[in-house]
């Protein structure tokens, strides 16, 4: 009995082998579409910056109009650690409400739409409203002035819609096996999520934060409105004091006239690129690690 | 007898529960756990009210803060082109109530247009490299290439914004403007509707390369939904159709697609809304010029959000507020348009999917 | 392929260790003294490593008081100061100097654009706000509290980038005006050669800039286009923020800095720019044109001509320092010039904060401090006369 290997088949038509061939480059083409930008991109800021680094960019504050970035370094670690606490919370919690915890419609189907949709629109919310509305209600509204406080609210409420659609996806995920296994050993839905599911989802919900965490760092416009900006390193104040942040040199200073404020600003860059790398790899690097604690193996 | 009583009453004790002879610890222990089931249920109930509290509360504020010059800008804000705020050195004047400089008068077409505009472009741009980029790493290259050239999307998703602006407007721009849209340019035809690709090219700041880099910026979100949506796509009817003799080409087109239409047009339209509301990267790119919409595919213009962004400071010059309040109203047109676009893609997800992936079976 | 991902966990935890451990704040090594002398009752200051040097001193000489004030010691504080991009060079000049003497204060400068500066002081958002405009009525009547408080004399320039022109063109605000509304679209308008006999002007396009940020430095300019040309005061008026009419090739930049880096990139533009850039500009390899003033005389942008028609404003100054010093009938004089205001709130919220602000406009106004040669001419400003300097200490007075 011949078993006739039917995959990759020669196609019958010249067209449409053409066309074969011509989706084959076109997917290969847009690949380097995405592939050649972000090369071009990371090699344009460090070409930029390098010729004209130096190591006490990282440990001087700006001074006059050149000088270095520590205050800055700072202050966007502050803000990272700072969303990472609130939006991390909050938004992971979010996401066991939404997989969990939400009771069922009577039809059976899951429950929630509202409260999802709601969500997902603030997923897609212009970000400059955000600020703006943060300067206002927080800033102005109750005299907090530019400060740390606000620019959290404010990038928190960014950020945890990503954070709870990861969440929630991650724990979907889990096998209900386990939550079965979970109940018939009589444990509560509380022990079980915190012993077993969550447990088995920690990967999902790792890339999450960190991929949140990376578009916190990332963003100007609301911090512009909420944090301001200062030449001193972050003091332990949350509100009344402003913070700086990478972001700001880099929109401010990239089109001034005198080369010392310009290279700040490519300096930034560089930092917030290498920040960012830094939070991708890292969040690649604890799947991996996660992986092995979610499956039980140490 | 009294042994057999004995021995049944331990019995009942036994399938009745425990007795009040348990010990302390015991009870304490079953108290906590609980209350730790309490403690998830509230607080999880709690914080899934806080991203709708949000929404709500900035949608309010907006509304608030808008209002006097929705009173006095009314209808035609949406429609007109002029975006001048008056003389605000002179004596204010008050219509319907609301102060405000005299000859200020507002209109958000120009601004309108340019998100519509660069939105639209950075849709036709993206969405065939999203699709292109979601097939290469799922069915087209092997695992051990597809997993680090994923790590690209993620960059490009990672990456500030503010960074892919300076990007585009020191290195992208001048390349364009010398290298590609002259050939454009200069190639077009001089007919009617292609005529809106001639022009002056300028320094590469404008309509076209604010398109572009927009599209750059959404490809990650439509590329990432798009290879999930693809490995999830179950391997039979794409043998199937393999085993008819269909070519790669045709059981992209005709099985994988069709399998995951409703994600991709809820990731295409989630990829609009960002685009809607990108401040930074436009701003930086867009040349900033209120007032006009380009009159091709070259020229400098603006959208709501670019301009919020650089007129804020600006407005608050006017002592009267009013020019404070019109962008508020330009940013609440935004956000309401945001909105509706991100509610449009979940009830077109919701309505037409019908492998919504149930709890346990990922 | 995991142990590669071990080392790269390794790899990226180092690098962050790394810039953890370099981040922190360096020692010194040998330590920096800052020292004093006194010249011509000016105090100098500079620093040395370990001694001072010959005839400097460590202690803080006092010179005399020059129109009856005196610069206060400020209580530890952290000011915050932005706005004007015109007066911002002269802050970071000023800034390093004053905290040299009080270390105590740190003080953060920005250039955001005078409309920044307006709107953040008057929010409280910031303790000093720069403008180059004087506050307006409405502004005035909805934070009564302001102050706006003459710091320095700067003028403007009209800067241009014509490949292969050196001269400094004559222009006045009727052909300005007339370029900014788009009846002029080329370099080579008979209007312009009518001025300009001997002066080979191309066929190029003419590419205007303006502030899209709300500026002073518009302010100053839209008002002398509004007293050159009665057209422009109907249609555009003045202000920090103005709807410039809609041109072909118009661009809109953000602070000075914008409009000199733009203009550079673009041959054929014109664009305003404060005098502060001058060396931006200059080394940019573009150059500037003499402005017609109130008396029909074109002049350059210099210190003596600006001082000359400071002078001719300094009596009609009043207390609150509102006035414009543009387009004034005195000969010899360059037609716009400004004084460069301090916008501050009367009330700070607390009273370190407000003895600080005090000290801070107290040195900056003080001939032998802020106002001493060697800070202003840096950036080609004109030092304060000794009439506005008594009148800003008044208005200084009144902050608490």
């Amino acid at each position: 009995m011949i078993v006739a290997t039917v995959t990759n088949a020669y196609p019958s038509t010249r067209s449409r082998r053409l066309r074969e061939r011509f989706f084959k480059a076109l997917c290969v083409v847009a690949l380097l579409f995405v592939i050649g930008p972000s090369v071009w991109l990371i090699a344009d800021v460090v070409i930029r910056a390098v010729p004209h680094w130096r190591w006490s960019v990282l440990t001087t504050v700006p001074v006059g109009v050149g000088g270095g970035l520590e205050n800055a370094v700072l202050g966007t670690l502050v803000i990272m650690v700072g969303v990472l606490l609130i939006a991390g919370t909050v938004g992971v919690l979010t996401g066991i409400h939404f997989a969990e915890l939400q009771r069922p419609r009577r039809n059976g189907k899951p429950g929630g739409n509202f409260l999802r949709t709601a969500t997902e629109v603030m997923a897609g919310f212009p970000s400059i409203v955000l600020g703006y509305v943060g300067y206002v209600a927080l800033c102005v509204g109750l005299h907090w002035g530019f400060s740390l406080l606000p620019a959290l609210i404010v990038l928190s409420i960014m950020v945890t819609p990503y954070i709870a659609k990861s969440t929630e996806s991650a724990l979907r995920q889990v096998p209900t096996n386990y939550r079965e296994g979970a109940e018939a050993l009589g444990m509560s839905t509380g022990y079980a999520l915190r012993k077993v599911v969550i447990k088995s989802a920690l990967p999902g919900i790792v890339t999450g934060l960190l991929i949140a965490l990376a578009i916190a760092v990332g963003e100007t416009a609301p911090l512009l409105y909420t944090a301001g900006i200062t030449n001193n390193l972050p003091s332990a104040s949350l509100i009344h004091q402003p913070i700086a942040y990478l972001t700001y040199y880099v929109w401010t200073d990239y089109n001034q006239p005198i080369e010392a404020t310009q290279y700040l600003s490519y300096d930034a860059a560089l930092i917030l690129v290498v920040l960012v790398l830094v939070l991708l790899v890292s969040s690649r690097v604890l799947v991996n690690l996660t992986q092995r604690y979610a499956e039980g193996r140490r | 007898m009294g042994d057999e009583k004995a021995s049944s009453a331990k019995t009942l004790s036994i399938v009745s529960g425990p007795t009040r002879r348990t010990s302390g610890l015991r009870r304490v222990g079953r108290l906590l756990r609980g209350s730790e089931e309490n403690l998830w249920r509230w607080s999880t109930r709690v914080a899934s009210l806080i991203p709708l509290v949000g929404l709500v509360f900035v949608l309010t504020v907006l509304a608030i803060k808008a209002f006097p010059a929705i009173k006095v800008n009314g209808a035609g804000f949406l429609s007109r082109s002029t975006w001048s705020p008056g003389s605000t050195y002179g004596a204010p004047i008050r219509t319907d109530g609301v102060l405000h400089p005299v000859g200020s008068s507002y209109g958000a077409w120009p601004l309108i247009a340019g998100t519509l505009q660069t939105s639209v472009i950075a849709l036709i741009v993206a969405l065939p490299i999203s699709l292109g980029t979601a097939f290469a790493l799922t069915e087209r290259l092997p695992q051990w290439l597809s997993r680090p050239l994923s790590f690209f999307v993620e960059i490009l998703a990672g990456i500030p914004s503010v960074i892919i602006g300076l990007w585009g407007v020191l290195t992208l721009g001048p390349f364009l403007a010398d290298h590609v849209y002259p050939f454009i340019s200069n190639n077009t035809p001089n007919v009617p509707v292609l005529r809106y690709f001639k022009g002056n090219v300028g320094y590469g700041e404008g309509l076209l390369t604010s398109g572009l880099v927009l599209g750059l910026m959404i490809v990650p979100i439509i590329a990432s939904t798009a290879r999930d949506l693809f490995m999830q796509v179950p391997p039979l009817p794409k043998e199937g159709a393999e085993a008819l003799g269909m070519t790669e080409a045709e059981v992209a087109r005709r099985v994988t697609i069709p399998w995951v239409r409703s994600g991709l047009i809820g990731a295409t339209v989630l990829g609009l809304g960002r685009a809607l509301g990108e401040t930074i990267a436009v701003a930086m790119i867009s040349g900033s010029i209120l007032g006009t919409v380009s009159p091709n595919v070259y020229g400098t213009m603006t959208t709501i959000a670019a301009t919020i962004v650089s007129q804020l400071d600006s407005a608050a010059t006017d002592g009267t507020g009013f020019a404070v309040a019109t962008l508020a109203e330009a940013g609440l047109v935004l956000a309401v348009i945001s909105v509706v676009v991100n509610v449009l893609a979940r009830v077109i997800v919701n309505r037409t999917s019908r492998h919504v992936a149930p709890v346990g079976r990922g | 392929m995991k142990n590669l991902l071990r080392s790269l966990t390794a790899l990226a935890l180092a690098i962050s260790g790394l810039l953890v451990v370099v981040a922190l704040p360096a020692s010194a090594t040998t330590k920096v003294v800052t020292c004093f002398r006194l010249e011509k009752n000016v105090v100098h200051t500079a620093k040395f490593h370990g001694v001072c040097g010959h005839g400097w001193s460590k202690k803080r000489p006092k010179p005399k008081p020059v129109a009856d004030d005196a610069v206060q010691t400020p209580p530890t504080a952290s000011l915050t100061e932005t706005g004007s991009t015109l007066l911002y060079p002269l802050w970071n000049i000023w800034a390093p100097a004053y905290q040299s003497e009080f270390p105590q204060v740190s003080l953060t400068t920005g250039g955001t654009g005078s409309g920044t500066g307006i709107a953040d002081a008057a929010s409280g958002t910031v303790n000093i706000g720069s403008s180059d405009a004087y506050l307006s009525s409405t502004q005035l009547a909805a934070t009564p509290n302001l102050l706006n408080i003459p710091l320095a004399i700067s003028y403007q320039m009209i800067e241009y980038n014509i490949p292969g022109v050196t001269a400094h063109l004559k222009l006045n605000g009727t052909i300005l005006s007339h370029i900014y509304q788009g009846q002029i679209t080329n370099w080579d308008d008979a209007a312009i050669a009518a001025i300009n006999p001997g002066v080979k002007l191309p066929n190029l396009p003419i590419v205007a800039l303006h502030r899209s940020d709300g500026s002073g430095d518009t302010f100053i300019f839209s008002t002398y286009l509004a007293d050159s040309d009665p057209t422009w005061a109907a249609k555009y008026s003045y202000g920090t923020t103005i709807a410039w009419p809609s041109v072909p090739n118009e661009l809109g930049e953000n602070g000075n800095g914008g409009m000199v880096s733009g203009c550079a990139a673009t041959a054929g533009c014109i664009a305003y720019v404060g005098i502060s850039f001058l060396t931006s500009v200059l080394g940019d390899g573009q150059t500037y044109a003499q402005l017609e003033n109130g008396k029909g005389q074109y002049e350059l942008p210099t210190t003596a001509t600006a001082a000359k028609e400071a002078a001719g404003f300094t009596a009609k100054t009043p207390a609150n320092g509102t006035i414009s010093m543009v387009d004034g009938k005195v000969s010899g004089g360059y037609p716009i010039v400004n004084y460069e205001y301090a916008i501050v709130n009367k009330v700070q919220s607390s009273s370190s904060l407000s003895r600080a602000v005090r000290s801070l406009l107290e040195w900056a106004i003080d001939p032998s401090y802020g106002q001493s040669q060697q800070y202003p001419s840096q950036v080609r400003f004109v030092a304060l006369p000794v009439k506005v300097v008594t009148q800003s200490y008044k208005q200084i007075k009144k902050i608490s």
